[in-house]
């Protein structure tokens, strides 16, 4: 599982608002050009990307593992033709081209995931979105950040219960919204509590926010994503 | 020294309320990513995703339903693992499987608008199984169409193509969770917040 270690890159020293521009500007160019020159360039670009937050390559292709197996298996299923010649091999040469931009821009993607504190990404979001929506997100995802690990353990818990009587042998549908009403329920307690502890302490819509600077290493990122983002036009 | 003065806007109860509903939702959107059901006649396991996206439609209603999964997007996006695959970042949002997430967003919001016509919420356990029902299927047509339809257009399939890859594997498992979907709001255990 991929996530935030603190480290000393440029990329972790990096603005979070230029390097969500530069996953933008990224994915934007990768998904107007499949052709192999750009698709060179691009792989060139994120090895860059890859070596400057120093992303652990293994850990990172395990982690995806899963979208790796499908986005490989994807241009055999293009390439079968039903009728002679029963593989196409064009068809199947674009759709590999396709899939391999997806797996780039998940890299890439990896590598903001490893080099950027929670904080900062809300803090980027608070300070990018403007007003009352910005507020609802912001302090929405710190509480679905928080909350995660402990309703992660309240699940957890039901399934064990669940496996102690014999719960697990009954039919998928019983199963399912077993855990789902006493997952759904146990939620909404702590949701509850949860809205009145938040009152309690004067929840406002305008809280103080840490403060965010772009710093002279920010320009050229944002140069190059904007760059990216015009290369998809043309 | 200076002194900062601001008046304090404070948030309305219900808003807090329905707030804290959608974001604990969100997260445990996040947290039942990585379970699964096995299913006996289906290589696809049932995960238990989709049921929450439903149920946000139903009981968070067509405003905060939507809310919900946009929370949890955002959450995916900055870098929690939580889509499916335990796998988070913008780049599953734009990758193959991001049509389903941009699918679950509207899904809620439909399947909300359907069931409380409105944005006062009403108690789903008592509407009439019907609408229900065809919200449901709306609700997947819409979460599956472009789920399907986007990656078909990302990676160059065609319609057949992207059928046989986005949908046809998950049919079994979508027919379950509907029923226990329904199963559950016409338990009458989930009341929604009524202003």
């Amino acid at each position: 599982m991929l996530s935030y270690e603190p480290d000393d890159t440029v990329v972790h020293r990096l603005d979070p608002r230029s390097k969500l521009a530069f996953q933008i500007g990224f994915a934007a160019a990768a998904l107007a050009h499949a052709t192999p020159r750009a698709l060179i360039a691009l792989t060139g670009l994120c090895a860059v990307v890859l070596a400057a937050a120093r992303v652990p390559i293994r850990e990172t292709l395990y982690a995806y593992r899963l979208a790796v197996a499908v986005l490989a298996f994807v241009p055999l299923v293009a390439a079968v033709t039903f009728g002679p010649p029963w593989i196409d091999v064009d068809d199947g040469i674009v759709s590999a081209r396709a899939s391999y931009r997806v797996f780039l821009i998940l890299l890439v993607s990896a590598a903001y995931v490893r080099s950027t504190p929670v904080r900062h990404s809300r803090a980027a979001i608070q300070r990018t979105v403007p007003g009352k929506p910005g507020q609802i997100l912001g302090v929405g995802v710190a509480l679905v950040f928080r909350f995660f690990p402990v309703l992660q353990a309240d699940l957890r818990t039901i399934r064990e219960a669940m496996a102690a009587r014999l719960g697990d042998e009954r039919g998928p549908v019983e199963r399912a919204s077993t855990i789902a009403i006493l997952g759904l329920t146990r939620t909404f307690e702590r949701a509850d509590r949860l809205a009145l502890a938040l009152q309690a302490r004067c929840f406002a819509w305008n809280p103080t926010m840490p403060p965010l600077t772009f710093s002279r290493s920010d320009v050229p990122v944002l140069g190059l994503s904007g760059a990216l983002v015009l290369a998809a036009f043309l | 020294m200076d002194t900062h003065r601001e008046s304090v806007e404070v948030v309305d109860d219900a808003v807090v309320r329905s707030f804290a509903r959608a974001a604990l939702l969100a997260a445990l959107i996040g947290a039942a990513a990585p379970v699964s059901i096995p299913l006996p006649f289906s290589p696809v396991p049932i995960t238990l995703q989709v049921l929450f996206v439903f149920l946000a439609g139903l009981v968070l209603g067509p405003v905060w339903g939507p809310i919900s999964i946009l929370l949890y997007i955002t959450a995916g996006a900055a870098g929690l693992p939580i889509f499916a695959e335990m796998r988070g970042g913008i780049g599953v949002l734009v990758g193959h499987t991001g049509g389903y997430l941009w699918g679950y967003l509207i899904a809620a919001g439909l399947i909300g608008l359907l069931v409380h016509r409105g944005t006062d919420l009403r108690d789903p356990a008592e509407e009439p199984l019907p609408v229900v029902v065809v919200a449901l299927v709306a609700g997947t047509i819409v979460i599956y169409g472009l789920g399907a339809g986007y990656m078909a257009w990302l990676l160059e399939l065609d319609a057949w193509e992207a059928f046989l890859a986005g949908v046809a594997p998950f049919i079994p498992g979508e027919l379950l969770k509907m029923a226990a979907a329904i199963a559950i709001v016409k338990s009458g255990r989930i009341a929604p917040i009524q202003s």
